[in-house]
């Protein structure tokens, strides 16, 4: 039972939700700008987008109103379900090569992943909330790391890597969160680090002092720190023979999938293209609907993953300024509501939830200008795109309902 | 608030909120890096260097004979595109180029609008430009911001072989072709496809691989080199298809059928591929490349004599006595029929109160089964065929291939029809159908519709005793395998007779096909259609054995006359031509 009374709507963090329909906002502008030329409405992105925001807005309604300890009882039990839902796809006709689109029998797509990343923050937020874990103990967080490791190594095989790193991405703060020691967090990312600079040998050199002081500092068993650091040196000179043993087609596969920019057709000319339309939008942009880039069709995403390229062109970099800056006022609010929050279950779901948005906007914003590989994933609120937006309203939604303190 | 409120301590909250504010402040020093830092770099690059990419058409691959000779082939063509986005005024520079390549403006400007995609992609203006107009062209070029040429392959036909219906054509895709393209991510609006014939059926192999080029492109939109940032892509040709087809005697055939309308089919038994086939009249195989105009399509479309029709395997015809070995086969499978057994031919047959009419008014007299075949005797079996019901004659029909389609790899087959119990009673009522329908179905008449392909089966069947692939137009390894007859070798021996006396005994229908030339043994049966609509339809069907050769044939000539009298000596010209080039098929 919901208790009216005690369900105080003027202390929901209004602004949060505001922050969130200023940024659809600045998308939609955008979007408009590059539809004038669509043939029909209904691959009008700026229309489409209009029809998801208003889908976006119920499920924003729907999940704000649920009550908490409802959706603290079935954590577990969605959370499950979305496992199945990513699985789906698989059964399904490849869109692409790929297998991440539900058709439902409407005319778009859906896209179960985004869905899973909320369930499995919920699930782990039920998790280590759980009175009775002691998360001191590094046993103790084999179970989360699980929780987290099993829907994004599907998704990965899907194969999403954006997705994926999204979703175990969420682990780390969240671990954090709940009082995990950082040495053991340390612990789980060395090896993916060992085998990356394997490949460098300064870099390795370096790594391999930099694992060295970590375990000087945590003040462990000497036994363990010896055992730990020796096989990382040992899993770093493994990586390069068993990646020599692999055919140079297998290898492209994987560094193409790493860093789609090896693929000049692809990925490089969209990077060259979308840093040619942000750069010469300069400080105040070309003017809206004026981004030649932008309209030469250079840019084959520029609704979803590269609306970036988009507003930077044509509004420039005062417009990026406040989309960052709206964008660091909704993160960091979602932050101290988490750290205001008088109930495990809701704190954590809290700072899941904001790594999630921040991972999107870090990746995606990161990516157009070239600072990272290319990665599939768009800008929350802004970029056109169906499942995605409507997720990110329903995170909203749960924000909100887990930012309001009372007593159940 | 107290402290001790919190789950978390202020330490965790100060971290965390730290590095979401540091990782956006890294975000924004890499925008304020590019946007402001190194606006000038971009803001150049964005106005006076564009990359434009450029796709390169693969050649499609070639369309070879037996001996790897070229049928189809390619042949690069200018064309002069433009880019409408960087145009300055249209009118003027469409009058411009008019005047430079002696055309008219109108015509560019109709290209234009057909081909226009979009404000920058290039869209054509004309084709088929030669060096004095590019000449021209290239001098004026400051006047002419945004309009550019290009080289694209187009098929070309080397060594005069017509075959439009066998080859097909390509069509340039657009919107509404490609929405309804199966693959068709592999394909981008203004890329050929394979549109009928052996280019669509041979698509996948034909098509090659589309590269990519990058130019860096200055403001007034001329190339200034290669993209350095960007590799280029070579387009990759598409594979060659060798096709069963013997050049010459394609040639041969398509000059036999010059002014007639009708089929010559030359097969291969031994391995089911066609040597030559012909529909004829047909069209010029370049028809269909470039733009093609209203009046030309009407009258082609509008043409009485139907010339885009193909007519061996969209052709439905009524057969005649062609088909009457399927009558003897099904004659013999009887228990108690006897081949020797001889029933007299008085010139006609009266069934009911019905007259069945010998196509020989005066009667044959008295003739056994191979004698029956030799001089296509009606009555005979008109008088046999009581021991049959319509199931036995239908089932047979059916293994030979009749009423179903024969899979040979161009598409649109048609299916031709077998009429069966079913078929009779829905089209006539219950009972509005007889016994007569038998006596028709017998002698090839009636209902019964088939293909020149289907009768081509139907020989290569005969001849190998059962054992012929499938016809076929392109060496594959997998061919369909369609139902075939199994008949015991008395029966098909039986059948080998009749067909052999046909040609060789003194009233044979088809003597006039016989080359009469050592070791060439011709084997084959004529036929004479009665057509409801106008002169009866002559049909010469057979083969030759030669050398361990097998070489079947397939003469249809419409509103023509008599088989015996105007196809046979037909297939008679076919064999000399196949025994001055003697021995292809082995190869």
């Amino acid at each position: 039972m919901i208790n009216l009374k005690k369900l105080n709507i003027s202390e929901a963090p209004w602004k949060i939700a505001f922050s969130a329909s200023f940024l659809s906002f600045i998308g939609l502008v955008a979007l408009s700008s590059i539809s004038y030329q669509s043939p029909s409405i209904v691959q009008n992105p700026f229309y489409k987008q209009l029809f998801f925001l208003i889908l976006a807005f119920s499920g924003f309604f729907i999940t704000s109103l649920m009550p908490k300890y409802l959706i603290h009882k079935y954590a577990y039990v969605i959370y499950s379900l979305g496992i199945i839902l990513v699985i789906l796809p698989f059964f399904g006709v490849a869109h692409a090569g790929t297998y991440r689109w539900l058709n439902i029998g409407l005319p778009f797509n859906f896209q179960p992943s985004e869905f899973a990343k909320i369930f499995s923050v919920l699930a782990l937020a039920r998790y280590l909330s759980d009175n009775t874990i002691n998360i001191q103990y590094f046993k103790s967080i084999i179970v989360p790391i699980l929780i987290a490791l099993i829907p994004a190594l599907i998704v990965l095989n899907q194969p999403d890597l954006g997705t994926a790193l999204v979703m175990v991405s969420v682990i780390f703060p969240m671990l954090y969160w709940s009082g995990a020691r950082p040495f053991y967090l340390f612990l789980l990312v060395a090896p993916v680090f060992s085998i990356l600079t394997a490949f460098n040998v300064i870099a390795f050199s370096i790594w391999a002092l930099i694992i060295a002081s970590v375990i000087f500092y945590a003040n462990t068993k000497i036994i363990f720190g010896a055992g730990y650091f020796f096989g990382n040196i040992f899993f770093g000179l493994l990586s390069r023979p068993i990646w020599d043993t692999l055919n140079p087609y297998q290898q492209n596969r994987v560094l193409t999938f790493i860093y789609p920019e090896k693929d000049p057709l692809g990925a490089a000319y969209q990077i060259i293209q979308s840093k040619t339309a942000i750069g010469s939008g300069g400080l105040f942009g070309k003017g809206w609907g004026e981004g030649t880039q932008t309209h030469l069709k250079f840019l084959p995403v520029q609704e979803s993953d590269f609306i970036l390229s988009v507003i930077g062109e044509e509004l420039g970099f005062i417009a990026i300024v406040v989309i960052l800056i709206t964008f660091g006022y909704l993160i960091s609010s979602v932050i101290r509501n988490s750290f205001l929050s008088k109930d495990k279950f809701s704190s954590l779901s809290l700072i899941g939830l904001g790594s999630i948005l921040l991972a999107h906007v870090f990746v995606n914003t990161a990516m157009t200008v070239g600072l990272i590989p290319v990665k599939g994933l768009p800008l929350p609120f802004i970029s056109a795109g169906g499942t995605f937006l409507v997720t990110s309203y329903l995170m909203i939604g749960l924000i909100m309902r887990f930012s309001i303190n009372y007593s159940d | 608030m107290l402290k001790s409120d919190n789950l978390v301590s202020n330490r965790q909250f100060f971290i965390a909120r730290s590095f979401a504010w540091i990782m956006l402040l890294v975000l924004g020093l890499r925008y304020f890096q590019i946007q402001i830092v190194e606006h000038e770099i971009y803001r150049l690059k964005s106005n006076t260097n564009r990359i434009r990419k450029v796709n390169k058409n693969a050649p499609r691959g070639l369309i070879l004979d037996r001996d790897g000779e070229i049928l189809v082939d390619n042949y690069p063509v200018y064309v002069l595109t433009a880019i409408p986005g960087e145009m300055k005024d249209k009118g003027s520079q469409f009058k411009l180029i008019a005047d430079y390549i002696e055309s008219d403006s109108s015509i560019i400007h109709s290209s234009y609008k057909k081909y226009y995609r979009g404000r920058f992609i290039p869209t054509r203006l004309a084709k088929d430009m030669n060096f004095l107009q590019l000449g021209n062209l290239e001098e004026n070029k400051l006047n002419l911001e945004g309009v550019y040429y290009d080289q694209i392959p187009e098929r070309f036909f080397p060594n005069g072989v017509r075959a439009p219906h066998l080859f097909g054509y390509v069509k340039e895709i657009d919107r509404s072709i490609r929405k309804n393209l199966k693959n068709k991510d592999a394909y981008e609006l203004g890329d050929l496809v394979g549109w009928s014939g052996l280019e669509k059926q041979y698509e996948t192999f034909l098509m090659g691989q589309r590269g990519t080029s990058f130019y860096e492109v200055n403001a007034s939109g001329r190339e200034v080199g290669a993209a350095a940032e960007l590799d280029n892509t070579r387009p990759i040709p598409g594979n060659n298809i060798r096709t069963t087809i013997d050049l010459q005697l394609q040639l041969f055939c398509e000059n036999l059928m010059n002014d007639k309308r009708g089929v010559i089919l030359v097969g291969d038994p031994l391995s089911g591929g066609v040597l030559a086939a012909t529909s004829a009249p047909d069209y010029s195989p370049d028809f269909f490349t470039g733009l093609i105009t209203e009046s030309n399509w009407k009258n082609i479309s509008t043409n009485p004599d139907k010339p885009l029709l193909n007519r061996y395997i969209q052709g439905t015809y009524i057969p005649g006595s062609i088909v009457k070995m399927i009558t003897q086969a099904a004659l013999l499978e009887q228990d108690n029929f006897d081949k020797n057994n001889k029933h007299h031919c008085p010139g006609f047959y009266q069934f009911g109160d019905r007259i069945f009419g010998c196509w020989f008014t005066d009667g044959h007299g008295d003739l056994n089964l191979v004698e029956a075949i030799s001089v296509s005797c009606d009555v005979y079996f008109y008088k046999t065929v009581t021991q049959l019901n319509l199931k036995n004659l239908y089932d047979t029909f059916n293994q030979f291939g009749f009423g179903s389609k024969t899979n040979i790899d161009i598409p649109n087959e048609a299916s031709g029809l077998v009429p069966d119990k079913g078929y009779m009673s829905k089209r006539y009522g219950k009972y509005g159908w007889s016994r007569g329908v038998l006596l028709n179905l017998a002698i090839g008449q009636g209902e019964l519709l088939v293909t020149p392909i289907q009768i081509l089966n139907y020989i290569n069947l005969l001849s190998t005793k059962g054992r012929s692939p499938n016809s076929h137009f392109v060496f594959v390894d997998n061919l369909p395998q369609n139902v075939k007859p199994e008949l015991s070798s008395e029966i098909w021996n039986n059948i080998h007779d009749g067909l052999r006396s046909a040609i060789v005994s003194r009233n044979g229908t088809g003597k006039k096909s016989d080359p009469k030339f050592n070791d060439f043994l011709v084997y084959g049966k004529t036929g004479t259609a009665e057509n409801p609509h106008g002169e009866n339809h002559a049909w010469f069907v057979g083969w030759a054995d030669y050398n361990k050769e097998k070489y079947s044939i397939v003469i249809l000539l419409e509103n023509a006359g008599s088989g015996g009298a105007v196809a046979a000596p037909m297939a008679k010209k076919v064999f000399e031509k196949i025994i001055e080039n003697s021995g292809f098929a082995s190869r």
